[in-house]
């Protein structure tokens, strides 16, 4: 540690810190621009001068550079300083534009504020400023380059930090511009990021431009709800519209940066066909006469058939506290507990993570600080995008990442693949194929310092994961653990997981069968879930009873007898419990109710005047489940019996929204799988693997109309040799068959992709919906249309 | 129009790529070997240079609008490089950039009616002993006075009319 | 004019280029044969060091000193880099000489690639050197042909290979650390020190970054020896010859070498045949763009580190450039800082839209639209610019405004006050 004098304040920092890092802890804001703490310090902007009274180098110093001393005197308010950074502020605002008043920036502007801290009041200059050309940069980004202050941090984002090849710096002198070769779509899938760097009007969120003023935006802290990681966000809303999401900062997730799909995949809060009104029986009725008469029903069946005949289902995209309240009612009607993940195999996943794997378990930072990272069977950027950026830190401190995955995975760094099918890499870790591979692997790990395994919980499933905590184990050593990243379905998956009793992998059976008469569904949708879609959908249709919590449009909610309009975690408190077993709270960002871009149809103040707010019903789940059982505790009361009753659960009630979260409690009692692994012969054989799409395969941000440019297109991908093999061509309409039925897709060929493997995207809403990721690959046959 | 690259060009190239640790090291000959083929290096050129060097046409672009010598807009047949640094200037620089504007009819950075000479005003040319001075292409003239160049220029277009 | 020593002009003709039969014939690659068969690496620089030789480029560095930093039994790769980026204006030394006599650097570079133990050399050459490029290209092929580059040089088990690289203009190029981005083909800007390139330079590599006349020089002080080399200067402290570039308001502008430690007035009324037109000594810039003016009062200045220091103004690239009586300071300093701003890479703010600013300030004093309130704004920008950037090229631009606060007021004053350039017309 070292100790120094700061404005006559003492601080104590560790080796290697800067002075500006020093002033921080201190707490003082020394003016700057060029540095970000993800991107570090590159001494550009030259606006963090201090002035160093006692030290090496004593003198006016970039704090931003300089290194900490023991025993180092510095001024950060000196008359030189004071000057000199006026003057800074004076050359950065020679040529940035009067447009203040119609910038988007304003009220979020680090250039005004700077400018202001640096006391450059009235400018002198009264020349010509320079003017650039804007780009089209796609979508989600705008430009407006005259407002540039060229202080690269855009390009050290966009390239360094997420590795980026589409934008950068051209030109030079005082023409210094930020952009890309020709105009077009940014192809970083963490573009948005640009905006949030971007310290003026320069680069500014497109989808979002010209709404409001950042000091008319409701905003909150709150979990990114696209994927498992709960990278921490900060939506924005106004007028009952959610209008943008920012990156929020966790040092311990995601960092200070999101991916695309979490940025603008929030469309799905105002997609129009939510559902916003309770209903019974066809008929619009009042939130409370919902509650009664599903109470009502329920109780009834519960006479009539028995216990038995009722099922609930709760879900990795409900909070905790309402998979919790379920499962309450659940044990109260005495009826069998609630499934909590409808794909049995990925039921089986999750079950090993909080089991087995929980002490074992690394966070997105611990990733980033990796020396090796073994990827089995996940594609970082379909599955948790933010992966894929902490891959890209493991290789920028000189780590290594490698993938063993059948798919065509991209990664913005360099790695190494291996395309081996689901199959092959449970055998491998197994011990009973690739051994040398293996071997390499075993040894590469136990010679890291800080090595970590990816585990795809889609491609490994339960027993992948099983054999992957036997290979942690193996590669520990007394220093340190070997860790484990596996990835979930959803948000919350690892929080319904937590609750899951013995598994019921009979469920559609005994849907079919009749003996269960009445489903309760708690933001879950059997129908797209549950591995066997068509057969579930089916059963469903025949339900006696069917009662649906949710806030998207599912195939439930549409078909529901019993429809309870819920909010989206965005109108809403919760905790969420993300892929490495991280309890996080978020709150409320807005109110429910339909945007007013909608009810009033571009026209202010609406036409029609009615006494409640629009589409106001939804309430959170764990609201409307508390009415169904009376329960009056506070949702702080409800957190402090859920730590009581379940020791894993412990520090649940202290959560501080926008805070680092707290991690499970590890347990011990590990649920014992079989580790049995199916291997089939793969000579000639061809089988189609469903996977997820980077855009377009997850639930809620498939329905944000922002996102559209980027969605997958269906297609099924094949290795070019299986093509050639078949007569086909890449770009062709190809027949697919299965079990399932046969279809008409579009081939893709990609020499990435493993032999003897279709890979196809499950993308909700169109024909491949059925196809659900999770499970096992399925025997398949494609061949071209008849002539 | 010429060939951004000759094909034994890029064989060439495509050697030495493979030869060398850092490939990327070659991106200004390359861009010179363009410009030297084509008079100035188009769009296509600098996707030709990304796509033998394995960079995205972003990359190179960062890399050729940093160099004033690479020309990323057409130029004449003849970009005429005229010195405004300060020996040039300190012996009549200005006065032959005036006469080099009025006898070619362009001001600095336009190309003349004929295609023939584009007019770039440059840094120092490393030439300060023979000022004022100038650089045709890559050929360096000096010490110039308004006879001088006269002569250069009807040379020059002589030559093009050959 | 006195007989002065010719070791880097030694063989130089006008409009001719002298390659290998005739280098080696007035001694060439004698230096070296004596290098690798009687010295071990150390001992070539510990002769380096006692030598005196500074950096010729234009920032002084003691030669030896920078070269003890290099860590010569690091593994291969390690580089050493000849700088002849030439572009300050007033400074074209490095191309007569390669224009002249392309050997004396090869030879140069190849002794002390052999005193640090570098295994690859690079020449990194300015666009408009067309010539001295080619002659570049031919002394290397020579010299492999003849065992001097390449493997197991001369038996003597070391090897080098050199290349040649030409760039596309832009003097920041000739900032070390730029140069070496700009070796790697990525963007130009310069590298923030520390890591040095020696410890990490080209490719993350122990590098070494000399100037062409720098290192034509070694193997002169190899053969004379360090107490030979060192009593060449007419200075206590200096060392060697120099080559000076003379240009501006002179009868002669041509190259010499002369000693280090000459007078300024010898170099102008001896070498430079005195004033051009009859006219008077106003002031020059002793060493190239960046030094700061001196005026008629520093004409018997010696003109070595230590001295041109003590008249507040430096040794540089020993590019002199002379202006006349006639002349307007304040429009030489326009000019001056115009180049400056326009070869800015703009990485750093004061440098790229400071030194436009300076350059605006300048331009409404020259035209005669200035205040006494932007005389004040001048000299804020000048003390704010100076120290303040991220590498030496603003600092670099401070030189001649600093001359100009110093020495030329006055004129400034002048321009305010009758609101016209007084020189205008004339």
């Amino acid at each position: 540690m070292i100790n120094l004098t700061i404005d006559n304040q003492r601080a104590t920092v560790p080796d290697g810190s800067t002075v500006f890092e020093a002033a921080e802890q201190l707490g003082i804001v020394v003016p700057h621009f060029c540095y970000h703490h993800a991107v570090g310090a590159v001494g550009a902007c030259r606006m963090c001068a201090v002035m160093v009274v006692q030290g090496t180098l004593p003198g006016l110093r970039m704090s931003c550079m300089t290194q900490a001393e023991e025993g180092m005197v510095v001024e950060t308010s000196s008359a030189q300083v004071v000057e000199f950074r006026k003057h800074v502020g004076e050359w950065l605002m020679t040529n940035h534009p009067h447009d203040c008043p119609v910038c988007d920036e304003g009220g979020e502007c680090q250039l005004q504020e700077m400018t202001i801290a640096s006391g450059h009041g009235l400018r002198n200059y009264r020349g010509n400023k320079r003017t650039y050309q804007n780009q089209d940069l796609g979508p989600f980004v705008a430009q407006e380059m005259n407002r540039c202050i060229q202080c690269y941090r855009c390009v050290r984002t966009y390239q360094d930090y997420c590795g980026g090849r589409d934008f950068g710096t051209m030109g030079s002198r005082q023409r210094v511009f930020f952009g890309r070769f020709r105009d077009g779509m940014l192809e970083s899938d963490f573009s948005g990021n640009l905006v949030d760097v971007c310290p003026t009007g320069v680069l500014t969120d497109k989808t979002f431009r010209f709404k409001t003023r950042l000091w008319d935006l409701e905003q909150a802290p709150s979990i990114c709800p696209h994927c498992s990681l709960g990278c921490a966000v900060v939506p924005g809303g106004r007028y009952r519209e959610l209008q943008r999401v920012v990156s929020g900062v966790n040092l311990q997730t995601n960092g200070h940066f999101i991916c695309d799909r979490g940025r603008f995949g929030s469309g799905y809060v105002n997609h129009p066909d939510r559902p916003r009104h309770a209903r019974a029986g066809g008929s619009r009725v009042s939130v409370s006469d919902a509650v009664d008469s599903l109470r009502q029903r329920i109780d009834e069946i519960v006479r009539q058939h028995g216990a038995e005949a009722v099922a609930m289902v709760g879900s990795g995209r409900a909070s905790l506290e309402a998979n919790l309240l379920l499962r309450e009612w659940a044990a109260g009607l005495n009826c069998p507990l609630p499934v909590f993940e409808l794909h049995p195999r990925r039921a089986r996943a999750i079950r090993q993570t909080v089991g087995t794997l929980s002490d074992h378990l690394a966070s997105l930072r611990q990733v980033r600080k990796s020396d090796l990272v073994v990827v089995f069977g996940a594609d970082p950027l379909a599955e948790a995008p933010m992966l894929a950026l902490a891959l890209r830190q493991v290789v920028r401190a000189g780590g290594r990442v490698v993938v063993l995955d059948p798919r065509p995975v991209e990664l913005p760094c360099a790695f190494e693949h291996h395309p081996l099918t689901q199959e092959k890499i449970l055998c491998l870790l197994a011990g009973n194929c690739e051994k040398e591979l293996f071997n390499r692997l075993l040894q590469d790990l136990m010679d890291a310092r800080r090595p970590v395994l990816v585990g795809g919980g889609d491609l490994l499933g339960g027993v992948g994961l099983q054999l992957l905590g036997h290979l942690t184990e193996s590669c520990d050593n007394d220093d340190r653990y070997c860790l484990i990243h596996p990835l979930l379905p959803q948000a919350n998956s690892f929080g319904a997981g937590l609750l899951e009793g013995p598994e019921q992998a009979d469920l559609l059976e005994r849907l079919e069968s009749g003996r269960i008469r009445a489903l309760i569904c708690l933001e879950s949708d059997p129908g797209s879930e549950h591995p066997e879609a068509g057969r579930m959908q089916l059963a469903i249709s025949r339900l006696e009873y069917l009662a649906v919590f949710d806030y998207l449009p599912t195939h439930a909610a549409k078909r529901a007898d019993l429809l309870l309009p819920t909010t989206t975690p965005l109108e809403g408190d919760g905790v969420f419990i993300n892929n490495e077993g991280r309890m996080q709270a978020f709150v409320r960002v807005l109110q429910p109710g339909t945007p007013l871009s909608v009810t009033g149809q571009g026209s202010h103040p609406p036409r029609e005047f009615v006494p409640e707010m629009p589409g106001c019903q939804p309430r959170p789940a764990w609201q409307l489940l508390q009415q169904v059982l009376g329960d009056k505790r506070t949702l702080q009361g409800l957190r402090r019996a859920a730590e009581d009753e379940d020791s894993r659960l412990e520090g649940l009630s202290r959560l501080h929204p926008g805070g680092e979260g707290l991690r499970v409690v590890p347990s011990s009692h590990a649920p014992v799988e079989e580790s049995t692994v199916e291997i089939w012969s793969q000579d000639g054989v061809l089988r189609l693997l469903p996977v997820q799409a980077r855009y377009g395969s997850e639930h809620a941000s498939c329905l944000s109309v922002k996102l559209a440019p980027r969605m997958a297109r269906p297609q099924l991908i094949v290795h070019p040799q299986e093509a050639a093999e078949r007569q086909l061509k890449a770009g062709e309409t190809v027949l697919l068959k299965t079990a399932q039925g046969t279809f008409r897709f579009p081939l893709a060929c990609d020499e990435r992709v493993v032999r003897g493997r279709v890979i196809v995207p499950c993308l909700p809403g169109t024909p491949l919906e059925i196809f659900v990721p999770g499970g096992l690959s399925l025997p398949c046959e494609i061949e071209g249309e008849a002539p | 129009m010429s060939e951004l690259l000759t094909a034994e060009q890029i064989d060439q190239f495509k050697a030495h790529i493979a030869a060398i640790e850092h490939p990327r090291e070659l991106i200004i000959d390359l861009l010179r070997t363009v410009q030297e083929n084509r008079g100035w290096v188009p769009d296509e050129g600098i996707e030709l240079v990304a796509g033998l060097l394995g960079l995205t046409p972003l990359e190179v672009e960062e890399i050729a609008t940093f160099y004033d010598k690479i020309y990323r807009r057409p130029v004449g047949r003849y970009p005429i490089h005229i010195c405004d640094s300060i020996c040039c200037w300190s012996r009549g620089g200005e006065q032959l950039a005036k006469h080099l504007q009025e006898s070619l009819d362009i001001a600095p950075g336009e190309t003349s009616a004929d295609g023939l000479f584009t007019l770039l005003p440059t840094c120092c040319l490393g030439v300060c002993g023979r000022a004022p001075a100038m650089m045709i292409g890559r050929q360096s003239y000096g010490p110039l006075d308004n006879a001088e160049v006269d002569r250069i220029l009807a040379e020059l277009r002589q030559e093009a009319q050959a | 004019m006195k007989q002065t020593a010719q070791l880097l002009f030694k063989n130089r003709r006008p409009g001719e280029t002298v390659f290998l039969g005739e280098y080696e014939k007035t001694g060439g690659y004698l230096g070296l044969k004596q290098a690798l068969r009687d010295m071990q690496p150390k001992q070539v620089c510990e002769l380096v060091k006692n030598s005196g030789l500074r950096g010729r480029g234009g920032a002084g560095f003691p030669t030896g000193l920078k070269w003890s930093f290099f860590p010569a039994d690091k593994p291969a790769p390690k580089y050493l880099v000849c700088n002849c980026d030439e572009m300050e204006p007033g400074t074209y030394k490095d191309g007569e000489l390669l224009q002249a006599d392309p050997h004396q650097l090869v030879e140069g570079m190849i002794i002390s690639a052999y005193a640090l133990q570098a295994d690859t050399g690079y020449i990194f050459i300015r666009y408009a050197y067309r010539e001295q490029f080619a002659n570049l290209r031919r002394a290397i092929a020579e010299a492999t042909e003849a065992g001097y580059l390449g493997q197991d040089i001369l038996g003597s088990g070391f090897s080098f290979e050199l290349h040649v690289h030409g760039s596309a203009g832009r003097y920041i190029l000739g900032e070390e650390t730029a140069l070496l981005n700009g070796l790697e083909g990525v963007r130009p800007n310069p590298r923030s020190k520390p890591p040095f390139p020696a410890v990490r330079g080209l490719f993350g590599r122990p590098t070494t970054v000399n100037n062409v006349e720098t290192l034509a020089n070694i193997q002169h002080i190899v053969t004379g020896g360090a107490t030979w080399f060192r009593d060449l200067a007419l200075t206590v402290d200096g060392a060697g010859t120099k080559l000076y570039g003379l240009s501006g308001h002179l009868q002669r502008t041509e190259c010499f070498e002369l000693p280090v430690g000459i007078s300024l007035r010898e170099v102008i009324d001896e070498y430079g045949g005195g004033v051009w037109r009859g006219r008077k000594f106003k002031s020059c810039l002793p060493g190239g763009a960046s030094t700061p003016f001196l005026t008629s009062a520093d004409l018997d200045v010696q003109l070595d580190y230590q001295t041109l220091e003590a008249v507040g103004s430096r040794f540089g690239t020993g590019g002199v450039t002379v202006f006349d009586d006639r002349t307007c300071m304040v429009a030489v300093t326009l000019n001056l800082i115009r180049f400056f701003a326009r070869e800015s890479c703009g990485w750093c703010t004061p440098c790229r839209d400071g030194l436009p600013l300076v350059a605006w300030l300048l331009e409404k004093i020259e035209k005669g639209d200035g205040t006494l309130d932007d005389l004040e704004q001048l000299k804020g920008q000048y003390s704010n610019i100076s120290g303040n950037s991220f590498c030496a090229l603003a600092e670099g631009a401070m030189g001649p405004v600093d001359g100009l606060l110093r020495n030329f007021e006055q004129e400034l004053v002048d321009h305010i006050q009758k609101g016209r350039c007084p020189f205008a017309g004339s």
